[in-house]
């Protein structure tokens, strides 16, 4: 017992982790095991909601997902890489009066500032389109209710996730190896490929996952501005819960989702080292 | 005889921030094959000349030729050149192999070849082969030297510029590389210029020396010039320790711990003397009465602090001459006229 305090240390957390993180997914592993629309947890195991999975379509609904996660990861990151350097070159009063004004709607909730977004882009009496109507007479139509409405949403909602841990990225790039990489004759696109993105590489990481993993689980975007053009994996695992009550079968799309993200997170998660960017 | 250009000529360049000239009209041809070192203390604006060169900062006037060629402009990537790095600026997440590929690989010479030269190239570093695969993290001090030297020599350059490589190593090895230096300079025939505040560094390898202060050349000289005829005190006082009197002109013939000087001689307001020229007993031809206030044993020399009169001297003798003194002793030290340095300011 004193021989090792460490591991009595550890005991409130580990009987947190146990209570809060490892039982919930358990009981969902077992739910998705059982007979379709039963509220019993048994011992009759079938694979039948992951066979029903794929035959009702869920496959479609879960592919957005995916689809809606890596596009906004790319626009984040490339939007998100330019800011990120001109942040960290002009680093002073105004770039941090940037960074804040950036960082402070993450304190809003996301609903309110879609919705926000949706009376902004919303036709005839919406902000963009009445405005442009009253000053300059043009009539516009709104992309608002489409497939690219809620992706816009969500790049907007995750470009914050991509942008500050790739600030850190940017600020792990040397100047000098910059510039030994400039006069060892390489051209812009030389350094950013051979330099700046395999030192920037931890924080590229970071926020590629932090983006991706919560788009995967972000429906808002979708509900609110999206309207019915699309439905993505999270709103069809909460309407099984709730309008169907048919846990299994939202226990099944779960542990389908969780599998997918973890066969994507921790390849990445092995490649990051976490010592270097805590010393710099 | 043929005149080829230069292999570097610098007109009037300069280098202002805002007020500030960091560099201030610097002009100097740097012929072909030559060991040019220049030497400051930091804040002498030697960094920031040595990054015009290379085409990392833009000057803010005057020209840069190189062979005749106009390269005020042109880009660093676009530049016949390459740089050592005070920090090496190795790139730390590739291999010693693709550090020393780096410039070729950006040249698009074939893999092959460019392993095959790498090769070579740790050959000349005197590094093992094996090497190529290493990680730069897994190199020690001396050896991250010899890499980023490597890598620089990978990309055939016509000059190599050095900004003060060896200021962050310990003494012993700093001395092998001084020479290992020295030694590939003579076999590669390229043109070196070195960044340093060391003078002493400087004398070991250098061909010609420019002393620089407050962004000008105060001297350019062989070492052996800037050693026995500085330019000024500046000059005089970097070469370590050195003897600077103020020569009092009374009588209008200049006097110095009650030694009159010959009128002749006195050919400025100070006389530089070096430690190693004052030596004990009446064998030269002005001596005097000291006495010894300290005495200092460096190995090789015993050092010897004096008082003559009002002035402080520093004397160096050989341990092979017998002349042992000790604190508190008077004693007779001498000098020859020719041994003098004479400088206005």
């Amino acid at each position: 017992m004193r021989r090792n305090p460490g591991l009595w240390y550890a005991v409130p957390l580990t009987l947190f982790m146990l209570a809060f993180f490892m039982a919930p997914m358990v009981v969902v592993g077992w739910y998705s095991l059982m007979p379709a629309r039963s509220f019993d947890l048994t011992t009759e195991f079938s694979l039948h909601n992951y066979r029903a999975a794929f035959a009702e379509g869920y496959d479609r609904p879960l592919m957005w997902s995916l689809i809606g996660a890596a596009l906004t990861t790319v626009i984040a990151g490339l939007l998100a890489w330019p800011t990120a350097k001109i942040l960290h070159r002009h680093a002073g009063r105004w770039a941090s009066l940037v960074t804040a004004l950036i960082a402070l709607p993450v304190f809003i909730s996301e609903s309110v500032r879609l919705f926000g977004l949706s009376v902004f882009l919303m036709p005839g009496g919406g902000i963009l389109a009445g405005t442009m109507n009253a000053l300059f007479d043009v009539q516009i139509g709104t992309f608002l209710n489409t497939r690219f409405a809620a992706l816009v949403g969500m790049v907007y909602i995750h470009f914050p996730f991509m942008l500050f841990p790739l600030l850190l990225g940017v600020a792990m790039i040397p100047t000098d190896r910059v510039e030994a990489a400039r006069d060892l004759g390489a051209g812009r696109w030389a350094v950013l490929r051979e330099v700046e993105l395999p030192l920037a590489a931890p924080g590229l990481l970071i926020g590629g996952l932090l983006t991706f993993v919560l788009c995967l689980g972000a429906n808002a975007e979708a509900a609110i501005l999206g309207g019915r053009a699309v439905t993505v994996i999270t709103a069809a695992i909460e309407q099984r819960f709730n309008y169907a009550q048919d846990w299994p079968m939202g226990a099944a799309l779960t542990v389908l989702v969780i599998a997918v993200t973890a066969l994507l997170v921790f390849p990445v998660l092995r490649r990051i080292d976490l010592n270097r960017i805590i010393r710099r | 005889m043929t005149t080829s250009p230069p292999a570097l000529s610098l007109t009037g360049l300069t280098k202002r921030f805002g007020t500030l000239s960091a560099v201030d009209g610097v002009s100097i041809d740097i012929a072909e094959g030559e060991f040019f070192t220049i030497v400051g203390p930091s804040g002498s604006g030697k960094s920031t000349l040595v990054r015009l060169l290379a085409g990392l900062d833009t000057p803010s006037a005057g020209t840069l030729h190189l062979r005749g060629r106009d390269i005020t402009n042109t880009p660093a990537n676009q530049r016949p050149t390459a740089m050592v790095f005070q920090s090496l600026a190795l790139f730390d997440h590739r291999s010693v192999g693709q550090n020393i590929e780096f410039a070729m690989k950006m040249k698009g010479v074939a893999p092959d070849a460019r392993r095959s030269r790498a090769m070579e190239l740790l050959r000349l570093v005197r590094l093992p082969e094996d090497f190529y695969a290493r990680p730069v993290t897994q190199c020690s001090g001396g050896e991250r030297q010899r890499v980023a030297l490597a890598r620089a020599l990978g990309s055939d350059p016509e000059i190599l510029f050095f900004d003060e490589p060896l200021s962050a190593i310990d003494y012993r090895l700093r001395k092998t590389l001084e020479v290992e230096l020295k030694e590939l300079h003579q076999r590669t025939g390229k043109t070196f210029i070195y960044i340093t505040h060391s003078l002493e560094e400087a004398m070991v390898m250098s061909d010609r020396i420019a002393i620089m202060r407050m962004g000008k050349f105060v001297q350019v000289g062989t070492p052996d010039e800037i050693y026995r005829r500085p330019a000024n005190r500046f000059v005089a006082g970097f070469m370590g320790e050195v003897n600077i009197l103020a020569v009092s002109q009374s009588s209008g013939a200049p006097v110095f711990a009650d030694l009159d000087l010959p009128a002749a001689d006195a050919g400025g307001a100070y006389a530089v003397l070096r430690p190693e020229s004052l030596v004990p007993g009446d064998g030269k031809a002005l001596a005097f009465d000291a006495l010894v206030t300290q005495k200092l044993m460096l190995g090789s020399r015993t050092q010897y602090h004096l008082r003559a009169g009002d002035a402080a001297l520093i004397a160096e003798v050989g341990a092979a001459t017998a002349a042992d003194l000790s604190i508190g002793q008077s004693a007779r030290f001498g000098f020859s006229p020719a041994d003098i340095a004479w400088v206005n300011d």
